[in-house]
């Protein structure tokens, strides 16, 4: 189900890491992301294959699984595929559908100017990043 | 003990936080890093607190920890305080200087003004904790 370019821009500025957004700019960020879907059980990501983008669940549920156990789970406004595609290495995680998932997708060569285009989306991603690595450090223990 | 601005320069680019960053962005870096002097036994963080700073130790050491427990020594080069600067989580535990201790000091609010204002160090930055994610995934995976 493909949405209106305006029910785009509404949805996205419901959105955490868009919320600093003023709206032309949140109408750039539908311009240039692409609306996806994908079906409950398909593997978005997969752990050790090269990554394929970022994206943003718009509406959905994904599961993150390390060799198979679940490690996490992310929903609407969470986003993923960020960190294979800054490092350029694949990912290191499986992302799986838990059901049908509604995702906005940017290609991973893009994902570096638009970070440099929105700072504010930029930091908090930052944020978000810093977040996964203290919960990242707590598996270990 | 006077640290000069190339020496300051110098420690704050050597930081895997910072590697690959611009030269501009390391002057601008440079601008807004103190030096701080600790006396043995002297608290430079306290484990609750939320995030007052990125800190560096230049020369001296300390100890990580919480309650009475020791988690880890700290010598120069070594660096802490970057999460919760960025998160403004408490701090997960003390450090504690074990002997007269030289510190370099970036303020919360100046890096988290820098990083909204400084896209390529902001992107750096993020690709430094992403590695970090990844090393810390493999690691509990081998």
């Amino acid at each position: 189900m493909a949405l209106s370019q305006e029910q785009l821009v509404d949805t996205l500025s419901g959105l955490a890491l868009f919320a600093d957004l003023p709206r032309p700019q949140l109408e750039q960020v539908a311009h240039k992301m692409s609306e996806e879907s994908f079906p409950e059980g398909q593997r978005i990501l997969r752990q050790g294959f090269s990554g394929t983008g970022f994206y943003v669940i718009l509406d959905g549920e994904v599961a993150i699984r390390i060799d198979g156990s679940e490690v996490a789970r992310l929903a609407k406004g969470d986003f993923f595929g960020e960190m294979s595609v800054l490092l350029g290495e694949p990912p290191v995680a499986d992302v799986v559908a838990l059901r049908q998932l509604h995702a906005l997708h940017l290609g991973g060569p893009d994902l570096e100017g638009f970070l440099r285009d929105h700072p504010s989306v930029m930091f908090r991603m930052l944020k978000t990043v810093a977040m996964r690595l203290r919960n990242a450090s707590r598996w270990r223990s | 003990m006077a640290i000069s601005q190339e020496e300051k320069a110098a420690a704050l680019a050597g930081l895997p936080l910072f590697q690959g960053a611009s030269d501009e962005s390391v002057a601008r870096l440079c601008a807004v890093t103190g030096e701080v002097e600790y006396e043995e036994g002297q608290f430079i963080v306290r484990q609750g607190q939320v995030g007052s700073g990125l800190y560096i130790i230049v020369s001296g050491g300390a100890r990580v920890v919480t309650g009475s427990h020791e988690l880890a020594r700290l010598g120069p080069g070594d660096f802490f305080g970057e999460l919760t600067v960025i998160d403004q989580q408490p701090r997960a535990a003390s450090v504690q200087a074990t002997s007269s201790t030289v510190c370099l000091a970036i303020a919360s609010w100046d890096l988290l003004e820098l990083l909204k204002s400084d896209p390529a160090l902001a992107l750096n930055l993020i690709r430094g904790l992403a590695a970090r994610v990844r090393e810390q995934t493999e690691h509990h995976r081998h």
